[in-house]
């Protein structure tokens, strides 16, 4: 019995080989950490620098799309078409959520990551959802329209609690 | 700061090494991919999901041919993917029977902005954890990180994964171990 109490708590430490900085062609033992080239770091944030110029442009874009994909949505009944395009909602909200997130733009990060988890959770097909889904769009084109990045200040804090409000009476 | 140039030593040559990128949003796979070729890896499998990574990971493990060359040699994963999350995919990896698997370091990066996400990756098993918006420096202290601290792994009747305790702190609470330092066993991993 002490055995097999021993053998459920038994904890084992595997001691780890610098294998990759042998594979890199690098001392194993060496005390001091590497580092990567500075050029290249410099060459990496140009890159994200690129990408983020094209923020507002992809999520104006992202926008239409949701605007688009909610306006066929809302009015649809129960069934197979109305689930696609909850789903194809949940991937675009993640998109805006995850490109605002990397270029500041952190409120619009905000209500994107708070509708994707709404219809990634809810039943489909409720009332609540008209009211909820809707309330999240208008926040999401204020925020965008207005050029709002920080989730901080009087009207982002005006959005998070119309939207909650919303959330919190019809779920 | 490790990553900074010492003018006494190269950088870190990577050519030889291969990178998993598991990330389903394409604007953020491309960025992440042009990153890391930025940083000189020489090989990088990127996919959108967990299920894509580990079919990738199956491949790359059938095709190895030395025992000490694996095909894949850090992951670097997002966090929430439709169609295979993180979660699933570090799951699989620390699951996995071979050793070329399951003790393969595996960066997170995520856009939660929540301290819950960075402690539930680490006990999931991640090595390191990476939060939205990532800048060149932070992705390479993470790979500079998982090169120059292999960290001992734990296998715990309820945990398999990189030692989570990094500091060496004092404690003065009750010590409510179960077992002692002396009990652990240790082993020889990767």
């Amino acid at each position: 019995m002490a055995d097999e109490e021993n053998e459920t708590n038994r904890v084992e430490m595997f001691e780890m080989s610098h294998r990759l900085r042998m594979k890199i062609g690098c001392d194993p033992k060496a005390e001091e950490e590497g580092f990567l080239n500075p050029e290249a770091l410099e060459e990496a944030d140009a890159l994200i620098e690129e990408l983020c110029k094209e923020c507002p442009a992809a999520i104006a874009g992202h926008l239409e799309t949701l605007a688009d994909l909610w306006g066929r949505m809302r009015d649809m009944g129960d069934g197979p078409e109305r689930t696609e395009l909850a789903g194809d909602i949940f991937t675009t909200s993640h998109e805006i959520k995850d490109f605002g997130a990397m270029c500041g733009y952190d409120l619009v990060a905000h209500f994107a990551e708070s509708l994707r988890d709404y219809i990634g959770q809810t039943e489909l097909n409720l009332t609540a959802q008209r009211v909820i889904i809707q309330a999240h769009l208008d926040a999401m084109q204020t925020v965008h329209r207005a050029g709002l990045k920080d989730d901080a200040g009087p009207v982002a804090e005006e959005l998070k609690k119309a939207v909650k409000i919303a959330i919190d009476k019809y779920r | 700061m490790s990553i900074f140039q010492r003018e006494d030593r190269s950088p870190y040559d990577l050519s030889n090494i291969t990178i998993l990128l598991a990330e389903d949003s394409q604007y953020m796979q491309t960025l992440f991919a042009a990153m890391l070729k930025a940083f000189g890896v020489g090989e990088i499998l990127a996919c959108a999901n967990a299920k894509e990574a580990t079919d990738l990971l199956t491949v790359t493990q059938a095709r190895r041919t030395s025992r000490y060359v694996t095909d894949t040699d850090i992951i670097v994963t997002d966090w929430l993917m439709p169609g295979g999350s993180g979660q699933e995919l570090i799951q699989w990896v620390r699951g996995h029977e071979s050793d070329d698997v399951r003790f393969l370091p595996i960066v997170v990066v995520s856009a939660y902005t929540t301290e819950l996400v960075a402690s539930q990756a680490r006990d999931y098993g991640a090595n390191e954890v990476l939060v939205k918006p990532v800048s060149g420096t932070s992705l390479a202290s993470r790979i500079c990180s998982v090169i120059d601290h292999p960290r001992p792994f734990i296998k715990a009747p309820r945990f398999f994964g990189p030692d989570r305790r990094r500091q060496d702190m004092e404690f003065r609470g009750e010590d409510r171990r179960r077992m002692k330092a002396e009990e652990i066993e240790v082993q020889h991993g990767r």
